[in-house]
């Protein structure tokens, strides 16, 4: 079941959940009450645009003129494709086994206007015709609530006692947008087709991909290099054109017999030089030489992000260049050594010393402050992995104690008086008893 | 040596979201301990005070009130001010309590806001100041010095450094850094704990607080929270190990010198109404003495000159003059304005207040005695409430300001606390639990299943993978329980007080515009003897006032409450038949049920229904026994005479929250005092009080006393179920009052009535199509709103006294619209759509609404027409304006259908929430839906223990406290109402329907237990859908 942004209302149930006598529009606590072990997932608008955009990808194999019908539909425009496809049934049944294959369930309705199919397609009214009086009917046939149109009017239209669409056909023209509204006329007529309706196409999302076939197979990582460095600086070209960079590229070998070698090939931050892609791909061939001969090679790039105007740039320019060898020193890095080889430091906000600080993976220098030095406490340089048993008791006590306890909603509780000591062999230790009266050291000073 | 301590510095929980203990906590802690005081310093705040010192009252451990600030500027040059004041002495309280409220009201509702120079203004030097230095990571040294200089300025020599050892990181050169500024300063350090909780054991409860405050989850609160729990009460051993003797010292020198004591708070009449040369016993001897010549105009009954005798000598010898002359100023204020007005409480219902118009009780014709009510033992304040019209209140309520001044009057507050809803979600959002989940855990668990194995639930609905955080989650919760959380505004409860008000308790702004609000609430108000009148909304009392004006109007002479004759055997025989809708306190189904059970035959019998049907009784078994008891199936026994004083009224069965307290004194051998800790337990124990340590000694001294082990269970039963419901006698006297002049009304002048009743809406317990329905089966005509015929409010209307709906049924129709309708309509009507909008200048939506209510039936064919008329219009321009309206003929739409009777009933549904045509129900069942189905009033003859089926609109689904597991149904049909009674298992199984559907069917037993008809619900099922398929006429079935 899915919930909106806010959690409160119910989008969507799944028949499982419909069958208990959720719908659409109830109220998560009322939801609740009648079915208390519901699985609640939140609506995400944006992953249910690249899902839809998705559906138009293989549909647009099908059909040339395709728009969106957001946030769940999706047009195509066939009466130009009946010859092709040897009349209506045809195509409605190509769409449907297409549909199968992906097992997905869709609503499929034709209608002679796009509002005409997208109404007649979400109450589950499509049937396989081009026969405009039939699809009027059945449009008339439609309860007001279905038509698509905002609350007000269609309070109004109820409010005149009016109960189908058929009943809204109706009533003369001028009447209508005088007493409701010029656009309720003008949807009116875009659904029966009396006012033209344009949409503007969709286009497929731009790739960049290209093909370099070898007319003798390439055997040595050196061989690929020369159409590489060609094909990258197509790429370059490319991006410098549409002003975008990316941080990753899809760099596929053919092989005679067998599957092709598929690399991933990924910079640390947005990238847009040839040299640079050169240099990460020579790393990543380096590390895993040719399985077997290549007779083509392709690269992608599906991933683009937009230029930023260059940030935190002096006069000379300096810092941009320390962040340039900054980047490039972890992209090599990494290509070298694997992602998760690289890890980075940084003070994490907890008082437990052993959570006090965390190795993450490397990421870009963000503009946010770090914690300022003076706020952090006083802790050795040199934090041990574990407490070790504190064997000999110290000769000399510098401060202390500290007490730390904390931690208890995770299982991890600390509870610990420190102190700063000098041990018999002179060094200077962390060490802490803990509440069952053990010593330990926990780090050393230097 | 053993110095001794004084902890000087303590959060409470009513420093909200930071103190983790409840002020009695603290105290008690403090005791066991051995410290020789204890301060409570809130943040800005003496909210804890009482309460904390409830529970230090007779004992060794002294109380100091005090506060904490922080300041919102900083002197010149230095860091921002942190410190406590301690209140003296008397004066020093009051220092402390106009600074407070200068803080509070300045800010909005929960802040405070105080500037340098108001230090530098309010006189504070009746107050020490503990200061705490900032760390030396907020601060320089020399803006450190420059802020403790700044304080020694103004409070020199009552200026301490405040020094706390909490072992945190960084604190040894803090303590360096304290000593230097004590150098510097020439100022003696004191020891302070820094107090957040009582014990230790409270850390995970204020991390949890502390994360709250920051609006994070305890994972990401990191450094927020404290790095340790050392900020609890410690033993006084180990604070001699933390802190060096002088410092330790200190603190009990500075506890010495507090001598300011919360019980020596006294409440100061106010003097105004008391003329200067009249004293207030003469002044109040005098009034009552006017009132009861009006009271008895022939004469005051020997019996009554007695009362009124005893009462006075009572009122004097405790100096209750003032209480009583506030009371009556305010009700003779109320009188003037006639706006009705009825006292009830303890000391309401005496022959003394009957006589100042406070009540109606007539101490003639009711034998309740004075003495109960105000008690020579118990050092308390009489109580007395007075509810007023719920629409008028608030003219009372300005009088009073206005009369007193804000300065000198102000509501008592009402702390909202932490309920289990409110606990589970604010732990769960700290613990970082799926707020979606916490839901369902909220929604899933029964609140009144005690069983239900918490821990479980937790795990089971995946809120947590770790069984440790589970058990945290459980404790965490029920330690949360009862925590305050904010004061609110008390319903009615005033304070009025001779001087500054805020210079008794501090007075802080309440979430309405305009009100203020004091930090105590009624309890604290009590413990510390302070008086406080409560001026209460009743919407009854507008009915009755708005329907004694039709009825006069009727009969061309004003009719009062007093016109009224008493004991009418037509009015006890109407309630008797449980036909009670619309009648006080006597109409909800419980009651309803009740009626034909007690059969009322008297005023008293009035008195005992309202008090009846309530938790208490129920809960203590007490019902049965007293129904056979006043039918003479069971004899009537007393286990002794001193029982049989207490209880002979009730016929040996307690009911009376009054009676219970005195049979713990009677029978159980209860001192008044500790009658009295029980009386509060009592009210107290829903919240957060416990009422077993009373159990044992009650139940042992009734067996001592020789009665037998089944009573004393009962009546310990009985004061449990009291908690928080307690109902007592001096309330339902006057209650029942009210009860009896509203069904006198019902019965005797329905149209008024359901007129007046419908009038004051919202109140009650029924809509206005429930009231509308009973009216019409009361024969009451009842017509619809119509532009040409309706006022704003309901009418009555020709010689017959039909009931006009007024305009204001319509809903969402402005007030200012639906008047203008009024006052404007042509002397012949309006005569069409143009001249309704012109004459009475409506706009567009209020148009529509009237349109829509069917309301122009004068002059449009029907409501969809109207509406087509309507939805052509453009504001015309000022030239043409009179021309456009002559030239305007309105065409009838052959394109819209005709409205059929569903959809007439269903607009008017949408319209008004009632219907003046036939009933929803009555339409289904011509058109064939409801085969099978018995009407309600079929049932009425219909044999019990059989299988029936019914069909009804659902107007009610409850779940009362004191039915377990038992959902009632209220299914309305053209007939009647039908109850239904789900069981919980049925109620599981069907969830679905139960809590869906609008129009319910149900397969079940038919029984009966005299008139009353229940169905046993079997099958549920939802037959909404059909609602809609109402506007189908059965003619358009071919």
């Amino acid at each position: 079941m899915i919930v909106d942004g806010t959690g409160q209302a119910i989008m969507q149930a799944c028949p499982a959940a419909r069958e208990l006598g959720i719908e659409a529009g109830m109220r998560l606590k009322t939801a609740l009450g009648l079915a208390p072990n519901l699985h609640i997932m939140q609506a995400d608008p944006k992953q249910e645009a690249w899902l839809l955009e998705d559906q138009a990808r293989w549909l647009y194999h099908y059909a040339a003129h395709i728009t969106l019908a957001s946030p769940d539909g999706l047009w195509a425009e066939v009466s130009s494709l009946q010859k092709l496809y040897g009349g209506l049934p045809a195509i409605w049944q190509t769409v449907e086994q297409a549909l199968t294959e992906r097992q997905l369930t869709a609503w499929i309705a034709i209608g002679h206007t796009p509002l005409a199919a997208r109404l007649l397609a979400l109450t589950g009214k499509g049937e396989c015709t081009a026969n405009k009086n039939h699809i009027l009917a059945a449009l008339g046939n439609l309860p007001l609530q279905a038509a698509g149109f905002d609350k007000k009017p269609c309070t109004r239209l109820q409010r005149l006692g009016l109960n189908t669409l058929g009943d809204v056909f109706a009533l003369p023209a001028p009447e209508l947008a005088r007493r409701l509204s010029p656009e309720l006329l003008s949807t009116v007529q875009k659904i029966q087709g009396t006012r033209s309706d344009p949409k503007t196409p969709w286009q497929p999302p731009h790739i960049f991909r290209q093909r370099a076939d070898f007319i003798q197979e390439v055997e040595h990582t050196q061989g690929l290099l020369f159409s590489l460095q060609r094909i990258l600086s197509e790429l370059e070209e490319d991006l410098c054109w549409r002003q975008q960079d990316t941080d990753t590229l899809l760099l596929a070998l053919q092989h005679r017999h067998q599957e092709p070698t598929r690399f991933q090939i990924r910079t640390t931050g947005p990238e847009h030089r040839a040299d640079g892609f050169l240099k990460l791909i020579r790393l990543k061939l380096d590390q895993q030489p040719l399985s077997s001969p290549v007779i083509a090679l392709s690269l992608t790039v599906k991933r683009f992000t937009g230029r930023e105007a260059p940030t935190g740039q002096d006069l000379l320019g300096e810092t941009q260049d320390l962040n340039e060898a900054w980047h490039t020193l972890i992209s090599r890095l990494q290509a070298r050594l694997g992602d998760q080889a690289l890890k980075q430091l940084s003070p994490s906000n907890d008082h437990r010393p052993e959570c006090a600080w965390s190795a993450k993976e490397v990421r870009k220098p963000s503009k946010r402050k770090a914690a300022e030095p003076n706020l952090l406490p006083h802790r050795p340089l040199w934090l041990l992995k574990g407490p070790k048993s504190l064997d000999q008791m110290p000769t000399h006590w510098h401060s202390g104690p500290e007490r730390i306890s904390s931690g208890w909603w995770d299982g991890q509780r600390v509870h610990r008086d420190y102190y700063i000591a000098q041990l018999p062999g002179g060094e200077v230790a962390w060490v802490f008893r803990d509440h069952q009266d053990g010593w330990f050291i926990h780090g050393w000073f230097g | 040596m053993d110095t001794g301590y004084a902890e000087l510095f303590c959060f409470s929980n009513f420093t909200f979201l930071t103190g983790a203990s409840h002020p009695h906590e603290l105290a008690e802690r403090a005791l066991e301990l051995g410290y020789s005081a204890i301060a409570i310093t809130d943040a800005c705040s003496v909210a804890g005070i009482p309460r904390a010192w409830a529970a230090l009252k007779d004992s060794p451990v002294k109380l100091i009130t005090g506060s904490w600030f922080e300041l919102d500027n900083a002197p010149t040059d230095s860091a921002v001010p942190r410190f406590i004041l301690l209140a003296k002495d008397r004066q020093g309280y009051g220092q402390l309590c106009k600074l407070i409220t200068t803080g509070r009201r300045r800010a909005e509702k929960g802040q405070y806001q105080l500037f340098t120079r108001d230090i530098e203004t309010h006189e504070l030097d009746h107050c020490f100041c503990l200061w705490l230095p900032p760390s030396q990571e907020s601060a320089t040294f020399s803006e450190t010095l420059a802020c403790g200089e700044w304080l020694l300025r103004l409070f020199e020599p009552r200026l301490r450094i405040a020094a706390n050892r909490t072992l945190e990181v960084g604190e040894e050169q803090q303590l360096a850094q304290i000593r230097d500024l004590a150098d510097h300063l020439r100022i003696p350090v004191v020891a302070t704990g820094e107090v957040h909780m009582h014990s230790r054991e409270r850390q995970p409860l204020q991390d949890v607080l502390t994360a709250l405050r920051h609006h994070t989850t305890l994972e990401n609160a990191g450094r927020c929270l404290f790095q340790n729990g050392e900020r609890y009460l410690r033993p006084l051993p180990v604070l001699q190990k933390l802190f060096p003797e002088n410092w330790l010292r200190e603190t009990i020198q500075i506890a010495n010198a507090c001598e300011f004591e919360p019980g020596s708070l006294r409440y100061e009449y106010p003097p105004d109404l008391v003329p200067t040369d009249e004293t207030p016993a003469g002044l109040l001897k005098r009034l009552t003495h006017e009132g009861e010549r009006r009271r008895y105009p022939n004469g005051t009954p020997l019996k009554v000159q007695a009362l009124i005798r005893k009462e006075l000598g009572l009122i004097s010898e405790m100096q209750y003059e003032h209480y009583f002359l506030t009371i009556h100023d305010i009700v003779a204020f109320a009188r003037s304005q006639g706006i009705l007005c009825q006292g009830r409480g303890s000391a309401a219902n005496s022959a003394v207040c009957y006589c100042l118009g406070i009540t109606e009780v007539n101490p003639a014709k009711v034998e309740l005695l004075f003495e109960r009510f105000i008690s020579k033992d118990r050092d308390e304040p009489p109580d007395i409430d007075v509810d007023f019209e719920h629409q008028r209140r608030e003219e009372v309520i300005q009088y009073i300001y206005q009369r007193y001044g804000r300065e000198r009057a102000a509501l008592a507050a009402t702390v909202i606390r932490y309920r289990p809803r409110s606990a589970i979600r604010d732990v769960g959002k700290a613990l970082g639990f799926d707020a979606a989940l916490v839901e369902k855990l909220l929604d899933g668990i029964d609140w009144r299943d005690q069983s239900t194995n918490w821990r479980q639930q937790i795990l089971d609905k995946g809120l947590t993978r770790n069984p440790q955080v589970a058990n945290q989650f459980f404790t965490l919760v029920n330690t949360l329980l009862g925590f305050p959380r904010h004061l609110s505004q008390h319903v009615g409860g005033f304070v009025i007080s001779a001087g500054p008000l805020s210079e008794l308790v501090p007075v802080e702004n309440a979430a309405m515009q305009d009100r203020t609000v004091i930090q105590w609430d009624k309890d604290d108000l009590e413990s510390l003897g302070l008086m406080k009148v409560d001026v209460l909304a009743l919407g009854m009392l507008t009915a009755i006032r708005k329907a004694l004006e039709l009825i006069s109007t009727v009969k061309g002479t004003p009719f009062t409450i007093q016109d009224i004759p008493q004991e009418d055997p037509d009015t006890y025989a109407m309630l008797q038949k449980g036909d009670s809708i619309g009648v006080f306190q006597v109409e909800s189904r419980a009651q309803i049920n009740m009626l034909p059970r007690l059969k009322p035959e008297t005023y008293y019998d009035l008195v005992i229904e309202v008090a009846i049907v309530r938790p208490g009784p129920i809960q203590g078994d007490m019902v049965h026994p007293y129904l056979r008891r006043k039918h003479g199936l069971e004899p009537v026994e007393f286990p002794s005479d001193a029982i049989r004083q207490v209880l002979e009224r009730t016929l040996g069965v307690p009911i009376f929250q009054e009676q219970v307290i005195k049979l713990a004194m009677v029978a159980a051998g209860f001192s008044a005092g500790e009658a009295d800790k029980l009386r509060l337990a009592m009210a107290a124990w829903k919240s957060h009080g416990d009422l077993t340590p009373f159990r044992d000694k009650l139940i042992n001294g009734m067996l001592e006393r020789g009665h037998d082990p089944e009573f004393a269970d009962r009546l310990y039963q009985q004061i449990c179920g009291f908690g928080g419901y307690g109902f007592p006698e001096s309330h339902a006297a006057s209650f029942a009052l009210l009860v009896y002049v509203s069904a006198w009304i019902k019965r005797h002048h329905p149209a008024a009535f359901y007129c007046a009743l419908l009038n004051s809406q919202p109140m009650g317990f029924y809509s206005p199509s429930q009231l509308v329905q009973d009216a019409r089966r009361h024969d009451v005509t009842v017509l619809p709103p119509d532009v040409n015929f309706s006022h704003w409010e309901h009418s009555l209307e020709g010689p017959n006294q039909h009931l006009r709906l007024g305009l204001r049924i319509v809903q969402g129709l402005s007030r200012q619209g639906g008047q203008c309708v009024h006052e404007n309509r042509p002397t012949q009507g309006y005569r069409s759509a143009s001249e309704l909008r012109t004459s009475a200048g409506l706009n567009q939506r209020d148009m529509e609404l009237l349109a829509g209510a069917n309301a122009m039936a004068g002059f449009t064919s029907d409501r969809h027409q109207a509406y087509w008329q309507l939805l052509d219009y453009e504001e015309p321009s000022a030239l043409f304006a009179q021309e456009a309206e002559a030239d305007y003929q309105p065409q009838p739409c052959g394109q819209l259908p005709q409205p059929s009777e569903g959809q007439n009933v269903l607009a008017d549904y949408r319209s008004q929430g009632l219907t003046l045509q036939r009933h929803p129900l009555a339409l289904l069942r011509e058109q064939g839906h409801l085969q099978h189905c018995l009407t309600a009033e079929q049932l009425k003859t219909t044999r019990p223990g059989i299988p029936v089926q019914v069909a009804g609109l659902v107007t009610g689904r409850q779940r009362p406290g004191s039915a377990a597991g038992v959902t009632f149904v209220t299914l309305e049909d053209e007939t009647g109402n039908v109850n239904v009674v789900v069981w919980l298992a049925t109620a599981r199984q069907q969830r679905k329907p139960l809590l869906t559907a609008r129009l319910l069917h149900v397969k079940g037993v038919i029984e009966k237990e005299g008139e009353i008809v229940h169905v046993m619900a079997g099958k549920l099922s939802d037959l909404s859908h059909l609602i809609n398929s109402l506007p189908v006429n059965s003619r358009d079935f071919h």
